[in-house]
């Protein structure tokens, strides 16, 4: 007992010391410690047996049967196999395409946005400005709250006659940029891209912001004694040493965008002519609201977006890893 | 930094912080007043503030049902995640073989994965189980679809532990549940409520499995439960304000008090 | 002893709650109904009158009632029916084909159609049998505000049917008033924009030549559809529409036309009355409102300008599934009387699919409206069906954002609507 008590004292210490440097010390602390000692294969079973059932049942075995679908006509009480048909039926399927290329458009433009507001800001306050703490906590908000409750506050935001944008445009004597805006097909998609970047540039800032903070202060000493001017700071010292989790930040905004449902669902759903449809609502109508009950053909659009998100984060993530390897 | 050039930066941040909290405010201000006020005036301050709104919208509005629902669903599936999540996590970051790292590697990925591949089949496997419109069946799903991000989280945290800790409980001849249950889970503590709070309020606000998985009425989670009020006949915007008010109330008070351990649980890992 | 005394009270007590639980399941069947128009007082009250009375006259059956707004309903049951978790008896409409298709629908040969408008049973038939209850019919209206087109200086002519021209004027004296000239709004719904469209092409065409465009037996590049969408862009271009017309829902749109900020028209469905004859604080008509009631405007060169459509609206069906098969159909007979009808007539004042005589009516509102309504349907020849009932798939889903939303609000020409159409088929 003694012993544990001390060593977990030790541990304590230490791990609460230890920056944040994901896997790094794993293979030191993790790896060795079997070597010799039977695998206990009985007591792995037993601790990864839950986590893996569940994964298995609700997330392995329905992503495969998805796909199962989309090679069937599946309605209610019988399938019938179709091969490619759906596939085909796919490619010719004006409305799928539109809404990829709607969600691919906000899943490039997003990160972009948010990111960059999110650095100038994070700048901001590490520029020690009084009443950091306080900004922090204000900005990182938006992201607490539901999809659902944000729709809802900008539509009304949006809302031609009473929302606080056109109300403020017309005080400010530009009542002729007043528009519709989530009801006009060229502003649509451009006003949800705004939410959501005002979502989510809050916690992309405050993570940017635990990112320069964590930046070791002899470096940034050292570049100060060189009588760096706050540009050339900026671009050549800070920029490189936070590159990894600005990349890490586009790539989880980029995911994120390109799974995006509830937004759209709540303000606009698609309308107007497709121009806020995403592949989430596409497949969402196609499945619970056409008139036809039969799954097969959603499952195929699901399935090819499955392999275009997959390939899109794997390009990205080599491109950006070929980028690393470069500077050093 | 000049005193100039740091007073206009408060004041570019102050309008930012105005932009980034102006909604929350005006729906709070909303939320208090009655919808013929409302529609007189837009922007006017609640005077006088309707409190007895919100014990309308609790008790007449269902908001009473979706809140108890919503909770009962939400706790469930974060105890579940806490111990079935921390018990993998353990065991992918202390013990060896062959197949760990692609496991690890399997569940990590999930992360990326649309709902969609998942979410018309999960629909055809709860109808087939009789699960479809319960909350167990969601409760499941939402475990399913918050595994991943945990074990992550947890195997990271777990991972960083010294040996020399499990090394020494061997040697009191601890058996490995005991050094799960009595060394890593209390030294891993903070990590651990990390994704307890990440996990409660990502599932608390979910909203497209439960808008697939749950029609009926009395199973409804909160953010099915705003979402019908906007698609009523008149649009009620004074209630509707109230309702968001309720929704978001037990989301504001977990971080008031966790925001520190909140915001580092949901920056681990994208910073490196 | 004891022991034998409590253990034969325990079997007895139990004997008794399982079999009195037994007889009371046996005595009382519960019939599930879901059913739309949660927001439209008349229509709930002649709803829950028939089940109150039916419980009355059938001791054995209750109906347990639950009211939805129609979005929420479809997808509930939509899911709900596949999971095999539907109620015994729901509201449908006509166009919901892929019930009847994948046999969700209770055959309902054995009700007393005698009482039902041919036509009203004729939109419910698949395959040679009904699988509807068409309790609501309805027809699309030009309601209007007698006292500000009085205000304008419009006169409506003897046949209530304005000439183009003449509608045209109207629309830009209103305008020139600051008036919207017609409400509409397609916010929440997938119809009411379209109304303007199929109208005017219905006219334009005549009954046959109509149908064969929607099943796209006639190209949308035929030049009178080309002529015809180009006066209805003319009549947008001056304004017609408010330019919340997108975003704008039905319910708000009502309360547009009659209450705040006031219309001087509103094209609606006849059912106008669902929502407009309640209380005006439930968002009706404030009280003595001027209502008057126009027909369709004529459209330029049209070849049938008392051509209207006529839709089957709200309806009950039964569910294939149901264990009570013989108490839904004893139900949803219980609607198909003369009385029923007129019933329906007098507390609802929409039209109806049952066989029933308007002039017959009692109330003395009913009776003047329905005299509006008889004026704007005299010798009319009707096409049965709205566009959405009639299209599936593809062009249904290309019709709704074009025709309904994205041509009359302005955002597309006349050439990229046919373009799009055109492609949809």
């Amino acid at each position: 007992m003694t012993t544990v008590q001390h060593a977990a004292e030790g541990a304590a210490h230490s791990t609460a010391s230890i920056a944040p440097g994901g896997n790094g010390l794993h293979a030191a602390s993790g790896g060795r410690r079997d070597a010799g000692h039977t695998r206990p294969w009985g007591t792995i079973t037993a601790f990864l047996l839950p986590a893996l059932i569940i994964y298995v049942a609700f997330t392995a075995y329905p992503a495969f049967r998805t796909i199962w679908n989309s090679f069937h006509k599946v309605l209610p009480r019988r399938e019938e196999a179709v091969g490619l048909a759906n596939y085909t039926e796919l490619v010719g399927d004006e409305i799928f395409w539109r809404s990829v290329r709607n969600t691919i458009t906000w899943a490039c433009t997003s990160p972009l946005i948010e990111v960059s507001i999110a650095l100038l800001l994070a700048l901001a306050l590490y520029a020690r400005v009084p009443g950091a703490r306080f900004f922090r906590v204000a900005w990182f908000t938006p992201v607490l709250m539901s999809y659902v409750v944000v729709g809802i506050l900008w539509l009304w935001i949006y809302n031609f006659d009473w929302g606080p944008l056109n109300v403020a445009l017309r005080a400010l004597g530009l009542g002729g940029w007043t528009k519709a805006w989530l009801g006009d097909p060229h502003t649509a998609l451009p006003s949800l891209i705004f939410v959501t970047s005002w979502m989510w540039v809050g916690f992309n800032m405050v993570v940017l912001l635990a990112a320069l903070h964590s930046l070791p202060k002899e470096v940034i000493e050292a570049a100060e004694l060189d009588n760096c001017g706050w540009g050339a700071k900026l671009v050549f010292v800070i920029f490189p040493l936070i590159r990894a989790t600005l990349l890490n930040l586009i790539v989880l905004s980029f995911i994120g965008k390109m799974k995006i449902f509830d937004l759209v669902w709540i303000t606009t759903k698609g309308n107007p002519l497709w121009a806020t449809e995403t592949v989430s609502t596409y497949v969402y109508k196609r499945a619970f609201e056409w008139t036809t009950f039969d799954l097969g053909y959603p499952s195929t659009i699901a399935a090819v977006w499955f392999v275009i998100v997959l390939s899109a984060v794997l390009i990205l993530t080599w491109v950006f890893r070929l980028r690393e390897k470069l500077e050093y | 930094m000049p005193a100039l050039k740091r007073a206009l930066l408060l004041i570019v941040l102050c309008f930012y912080t105005a932009f980034a909290a102006g909604p929350f405010v005006w729906a709070a201000m909303m939320s208090l007043r009655t919808t013929t006020e409302i529609h007189r005036n837009h922007f006017a301050p609640p005077i006088p503030a309707h409190w007895d709104k919100f014990a309308e919208a609790w008790f007449n509005s269902n908001y009473s049902l979706y809140f108890a629902n919503s909770t009962q669903i939400v706790v469930s599936a974060v105890v579940m995640l806490t111990i079935i999540g921390s018990m993998a996590a353990h065991c992918l970051a202390r013990y060896r073989f062959r197949l760990n790292r692609i496991i690890y590697f399997v569940l990590f990925s999930t992360i990326i994965f649309p709902p969609q591949i998942t979410i018309i089949s999960l629909f055809q496997i709860l109808v087939q189980y009789g699960l479809y419109n319960s909350k167990i069946g969601l409760t499941l799903v939402y475990v399913a679809i918050q595994l991943p991000l945990t074990i992550y989280i947890l195997e990271s945290f777990f991972a960083r532990i010294p040996s020399d800790l499990f090394d020494a409980a061997r040697i009191d001849g601890y058996s490995d549940w005991e050094i799960f249950w009595r060394v890593s889970l209390p030294i891993a503590l903070p990590a651990v409520s990390t994704t307890v709070i990440l996990n409660f309020i990502l599932l608390w606000n979910e909203f497209l499995y439960a808008v697939v998985l749950i029609t009926e009425e009395a199973n409804r989670t909160l953010p099915l439960g705003i979402q019908r009020f906007i698609g009523d006949t008149q649009e009620d915007v004074g209630m509707i304000a109230t309702g968001l008010m309720i929704a978001i109330i037990p989301v504001v008070v977990v971080y008031a008090f966790f925001s520190e351990r909140l915001i580092q649980g949901m920056t681990a890992g994208a910073v490196k | 002893m004891r022991r034998k005394c409590l253990s034969t009270a325990l079997a007895a007590a139990l004997l008794t709650v399982t079999w009195s639980g037994f007889s009371s399941a046996q005595q009382v069947k519960e019939l599930s109904f879901w059913s739309h128009w949660a927001a439209e007082m008349p229509k709930r009250t002649f709803v829950e009158q028939a089940i109150k009375e039916f419980e009355a006259k059938n001791p054995g059956i209750r109906l347990k009632q639950t009211w939805y707004e129609k979005t929420a309903l479809y997808a509930g049951l939509k899911t709900a029916l596949r999971a095999g978790q539907a109620p015994d008896i729901f509201y449908a409409e006509p166009d919901q084909v892929e019930y009847m298709e994948n046999g969700f629908l209770l055959d309902l040969s054995d009700l007393n159609w005698g009482a039902v408008e041919p036509w009203a049973k004729e939109a419910w038939s698949y395959k040679g049998k009904p699988y509807g209850l068409p309790l609501e019919a309805w027809t699309v209206e030009l309601y209007y505000n007698k006292k500000t087109m009085a205000d304008l200086g419009v006169t409506i002519p003897e046949s209530l049917q304005l000439p183009p021209e003449a509608f045209l004027d109207m629309i830009k004296k209103a305008r020139a008033k600051g008036i919207t000239p017609m409400a509409l709004g397609v916010g929440d719904r997938p119809y009411p924009g379209a109304h303007v469209v199929h109208e005017a092409l219905l006219k334009k065409l005549g009954v046959e030549d109509y149908d064969k465009l929607l099943k796209g037996k006639v190209a949308w590049s035929d030049p009178r559809v080309v002529d015809t969408l180009k006066w209805v862009r003319g009549l947008i271009e001056v304004g017609m529409l408010p330019n919340t017309f997108t975003t704008l829902k039905l319910a708000e749109a009502h309360i547009y036309f009659h209450t705040n900020p006031g219309a001087l028209t509103f094209l609606n469905g006849s059912w106008y009355t669902s929502r407009a004859f309640n209380p005006p604080d439930k968002g009706g008509q404030p009280k003595d409102f001027p209502l008057g009631i126009m027909k369709f405007p004529a459209v330029p060169g049209a070849v049938c300008n008392e051509c209207r459509s006529i839709a089957v609206g709200g309806s009950y069906v039964g569910n294939a599934e149901t264990k009570h098969a013989k108490e839904v159909l004893a139900f949803l007979n219980s609607f198909l009387t003369f009385e029923m009808g007129n019933r329906w007539l007098d507390v609802v004042q929409v039209q109806t699919g049952i066989k029933s005589d308007p002039a017959k009516l009692t109330g003395p509102q009913a009776a003047d409206y329905f005299k509006m309504i008889a004026q704007t349907n005299a010798g009319a020849k009707y096409y049965f069906g709205i566009p959405i009932q009639v299209l599936n798939g593809k062009p249904k889903e290309v019709f709704t954002q074009v025709m309904n939303n994205a041509f009359p609000a302005g955002t597309i020409s006349v050439d990229d609507a046919i373009k799009q159409m055109a492609a949809a088929y």
